[in-house]
């Protein structure tokens, strides 16, 4: 009943390599390319962290412009946020505390996305604050654009994720 | 599982505190807890009358408000066409001269950007950002 590995016919034994290697090229440039788009996420996030992180009465003036909290709260929010942020990023960036850092960054971009529909469903016309000033002018629709962007990277970087070996 | 994520997310909020702290200590002067505009950059309607010719009134509500009506003797200067208002702005002002920069209400953000750009980008002093904005103006003017 017990059959020895080499009684296999020797093309199966090579058929099987050969589908084996395949395989790890397969897998390890998905890992590469997962990699690539946690460096992308993670960039994006110490930029606009960064930003804010420099200038953060603007940025509270940022938060004060939702009308949601405040102006206390938004100030705590404005030395916090961008500090979080770039830790999370960095959490990314280099594997570590990853699950964490990626429902963190979750988390913030859904509630980002959903203070900007909340102003605009109130008529206000507000500066986004995402990324400092740079994001000064941005429309309603490029700043949604760009939040469920991310939101779908991040939300395909936690699936790969889950799947993902270490290679 | 849940429990390290919770872990993981506990730890990278911690962390983060730490330097949110020493910024905040490092900013305190620049900012005030109470209200987005500091006191000192806050001027009530009585006080801005009293300035009288030294006050230079600056409606940062759009054009359409603007033409609608505004302060006797205000300039428009809003964020829209900052680039093009700013200069005939500048042209008016003068050294010595008090800017009270009103928008259309107490809750508006207007004012207040065109104030902090006023200081930051024209490098000026002596702009005040009206309480209560053009609503406070019409109620004492009915």
């Amino acid at each position: 009943m017990n059959q020895a590995p080499n009684a296999h016919p020797p093309t199966l034994n090579v058929e099987s390599s050969a589908d084996a290697t395949t395989s790890n090229v397969k897998h390890r440039t998905s890992n590469i390319l997962w990699r690539i788009l946690d460096f992308v996420i993670g960039g994006i996030f110490i930029y606009a962290g960064a930003l804010k992180g420099l200038d953060p009465v603007q940025f509270a003036s940022d938060i004060d412009n939702y009308k949601i909290l405040p102006w206390p709260i938004s100030v705590v929010l404005a030395f916090y946020l961008p500090w979080l942020e770039i830790f999370c990023a960095l959490g990314l960036v280099f594997r570590f505390l990853y699950r964490g850092a990626l429902s963190i960054l979750t988390t913030l971009i859904v509630v980002f996305t959903l203070a900007t529909i909340a102003a605009k469903v109130r008529g206000l016309d507000i500066t986004c604050g995402c990324f400092g000033h740079a994001s000064q002018h941005w429309s309603f629709a490029s700043h949604l654009a760009t939040n469920l962007t991310i939101l779908a990277a991040l939300f395909a970087l936690g699936f790969s994720n889950r799947l993902r070996k270490p290679s | 599982m849940k429990f390290l994520l919770a872990r993981q997310a506990a730890v990278l909020a911690a962390v983060a505190l730490l330097p949110a702290a020493g910024e905040a200590i490092y900013f305190r002067n620049n900012i005030s807890w109470r209200s987005a505009i500091a006191p000192s950059e806050m001027v009530t309607l009585e006080q801005a009358r009293a300035w009288g010719d030294a006050a230079i009134w600056v409606d940062a509500r759009p054009d359409d408000e603007f033409a609608r009506d505004h302060v006797p003797g205000a300039l428009s200067l809003n964020e829209d066409r900052w680039n093009e208002l700013l200069p005939q702005f500048l042209a008016v002002w003068s050294p010595g001269k008090k800017m009270v920069v009103y928008c259309s209400s107490l809750s508006c953000n207007a004012s207040r950007e065109v104030a902090r750009r006023l200081r930051k980008e024209a490098q000026l002093s002596d702009v005040f950002v009206l309480e209560g904005g053009w609503e406070a103006w019409l109620k004492k003017n009915k």
